[in-house]
């Protein structure tokens, strides 16, 4: 027995340092996701479109060692996401850390610059993230570009005025809410009431019924995660028909998949899923064939994130500089223009990326492209 | 108008607390277990009849059957498995709290595991609002909450007072020693607690699910109405807890009329602080099931 005890731990300690000596060859990356908590589809979907892009880099040996995603959980809370970025940055010394909400993101941003860490956004849009210095990158274009481009769509071409709008009580809702009350007057339109709803609420019964006091043409939802499918369910049992309109929180699929949320509108970035380069051909292709649907904004974002550290790192590979953050940041100011899915891209001073805006409809089969920007 | 909505909003939604923290409540007075893992039950019970229901597309009496069976069964064995070996060994309220907030947490990821980590919603036309007056809006489900409510706890009630199994379980939490002596088992009076208790959550999970959806989080906010509405009703009523959560959904809707959206949950905790200062025993004082 005893003997068995021995064997069965040195076997352990063997596997244990052998998988340990296998790992110290490989290039890590840091993902600071949530995946778990009432946002964790949103890291199952930021999670796949960048394991796909892992799959991808390694295939293509774009690199010299083996590229490998190390996840830490954030539940999208800002505590956590310091403890987990602490983890990437500390014990993993990860020089690339992809991370999004807005909350997480500007808690983090400090550790980021502080330890020269690159942290990229593909997910959060809170238009302050463009603030969080030059080692916090967004891939994703923020809030305001996206309430700029879908009202003057809403205000001149639906003919929707008054919009009310429903906002989750943090700084992502309460960017949205300010831009929406200066962005509607001078397009013609009216934030005719607003009503916060605390992040972790789940009924809305009283709020829909001062949503149909205040008569909309629109009801604008700014919130995300399981939350934002209860309102536009809620709104619609309770007899509130006029038109859902949100940003790209609403890209996911879970809203897509809800029958009330069908003719609701929303911004993404812009992705033309047909376009004919091999790049964005090849996610397509490999997103739909790995996960059985199509793929989101968000899935593409996260590829391009790990796409982008992939052709920085390869380029400092070959010039036989390290990858550190520093390095990194450097690269990507020299480039400037990157082949990612959707086409070349480009940053603005900030670190944030210059896309234009799509605004789609929910069909129930995946979306469709009603205007861009 | 307004008032009338949020008025009607409001009795739903207490149903809907009375409900879940009722069942909280007869754990919480027969045991003194700290019953986290309710919210699990919860989401137990709301998984298991959207699977059956919406999946399977089985008819919904099944669905219900089944999904009460699986709740039960889970309180059960989780008194069986969990809480009776702590109770054997250091019977500390901590750790008990510790094991159930445990298994809280397990269920929740293995629901995200098994049913993804989205919303999900029971697709009924019963939770369509039908307009009954210009402004008006009130879904068949909302009557079907009160009308499950009422005789819940009616017939809860009975038993609890004509039983004999339902006498022992409110002697249960002050003397078990004393429903030894009469030849009754402490243990078996523990797991019909956790039976009933786990009942009591399956239609709230339900109507809930189809109301206002499902997520594996959901579990945690039950937990919070549940104690709140405890404490509220005073600890180990059954009468309490269904008077405290009617009150909570009442406070929770109404305070729209007056206050801005943000603070319509917060006044539920407004109401159990002035109970903690005020009337620390809550509604219906004493500390035993009645």
């Amino acid at each position: 027995m005893t003997w068995t005890r021995h064997l069965a731990a040195a076997f352990a300690a063997g596997a244990v340092l052998g998988a340990s000596a296998a790992r110290a060859d490989d290039l890590k990356i840091g993902a600071l996701l949530p995946m778990s908590g009432p946002n964790a589809e949103y890291g199952q979907t930021f999670g796949a479109g960048a394991d796909l892009s892992v799959q991808h880099v390694n295939a293509d040996h774009v690199l010299t060692q083996k590229l490998v995603l190390t996840y830490e959980d954030s539940q999208a809370l800002p505590m956590q996401g310091v403890l987990g970025m602490n983890k990437l940055v500390n014990v993993y010394q990860t020089p690339f850390v992809l991370t999004g909400f807005t909350g997480v993101s500007k808690a983090i941003a400090p550790l980021a610059r502080r330890n020269q860490t690159v942290a990229v956004n593909g997910g959060g849009v809170g238009p302050d993230l463009a603030q969080l210095g030059p080692y916090f990158w967004n891939v994703i274009p923020l809030a305001n570009s996206e309430v700029r481009a879908i009202v003057p769509y809403l205000v001149n071409e639906r003919k929707l005025k008054r919009f009310v709008l429903i906002y989750v009580d943090d700084p992502l809702g309460q960017s949205i809410n300010q831009e929406l009350a200066q962005d509607l007057p001078p397009a013609g339109g009216q934030l005719a009431a607003s009503f916060a709803v605390p992040a972790g609420s789940q009924q809305f019964g009283g709020v829909v019924a001062r949503v149909r006091d205040a008569n909309p043409d629109l009801i604008f939802i700014a919130s995300y995660g399981a939350q934002q499918s209860q309102i536009v369910k809620q709104l619609r049992d309770n007899g509130v028909s006029q038109q859902i309109a949100s940003y790209s929180a609403f890209s996911i699929p879970a809203i897509n998949a809800l029958p009330e949320a069908k003719g609701a509108l929303y911004t993404t970035q812009r992705f033309d899923w047909n376009a004919k380069d091999m790049l964005t051909q090849r996610f397509v292709t490999d997103y739909t064939q790995k996960y059985g649907r199509k793929p989101t904004a968000y899935a593409a974002n996260y590829y391009n994130a790990v796409r982008l550290f992939a052709i920085l790192a390869a380029q400092l590979e070959r010039d036989g500089k390290p990858v550190t953050g520093a390095n990194l940041l450097a690269e990507r100011q020299r480039l400037q223009h990157f082949d990612l899915v959707g086409g070349s891209v480009s940053f603005d001073a900030q670190g944030t990326v210059r896309a234009p805006i799509q605004v789609n409809q929910i069909d129930g089969a995946g979306g469709t492209v009603v205007s861009t920007r | 108008m307004l008032l009338l909505q949020l008025l009607i909003n409001g009795i739903q939604l207490g149903a809907l607390y009375a409900l879940t923290a009722g069942g909280f409540s007869l754990i919480f007075g027969a045991t003194r277990i700290f019953h986290f893992a309710h919210g699990a039950a919860f989401m137990i019970a709301g998984y298991a009849f959207y699977e059956i229901y919406d999946k399977l597309h089985l008819p919904w009496y099944l669905a219900l059957i089944v999904s009460a069976l699986v709740t039960v069964a889970f309180g059960v064995l989780l008194d069986r498995l969990v809480y009776t070996p702590i109770k054997r060994h250091e019977n500390s309220f901590f750790t008990l709290f510790a094991g159930a907030f445990g298994v809280g947490i397990i269920v929740q990821n293995m629901i995200g595991f098994f049913f993804g980590r989205g919303f999900v919603a029971i697709s009924t036309p019963l939770s369509k609002g039908v307009p009954l007056l210009p402004g008006l809006y009130v879904s068949p489900l909302a009557g079907i909450a009160v009308v499950v409510a009422l005789l819940a706890f009616f017939g809860l009630h009975a038993f609890l007072s004509r039983s004999h199994t339902g006498m022992a379980l409110r002697a249960l939490a002050d003397s078990p020693e004393l429903v030894r002596a009469y030849g009754m088992s402490p243990q078996k009076l523990s797991q019909t607690a956790f039976a009933l208790g786990s009942l009591l959550v399956v239609p709230a999970a339900i109507l809930s699910g189809a109301s206002a959806g499902l997520n594996p989080s959901v579990g945690s906010h039950v937990m919070l109405i549940s104690l709140a509405a405890t404490i509220v009703g005073g600890v180990g009523s059954l009468r309490g807890a269904a008077f405290a959560g009617l009150l909570l959904g009442l406070a929770e809707s109404l305070a729209l009329a007056w206050f801005s959206s943000q603070w319509s949950e917060a006044v539920v905790f407004v109401v159990l602080f002035l109970f903690i200062l005020f009337r620390p025993s809550g509604f219906f004082g004493r500390a035993l099931v009645h």
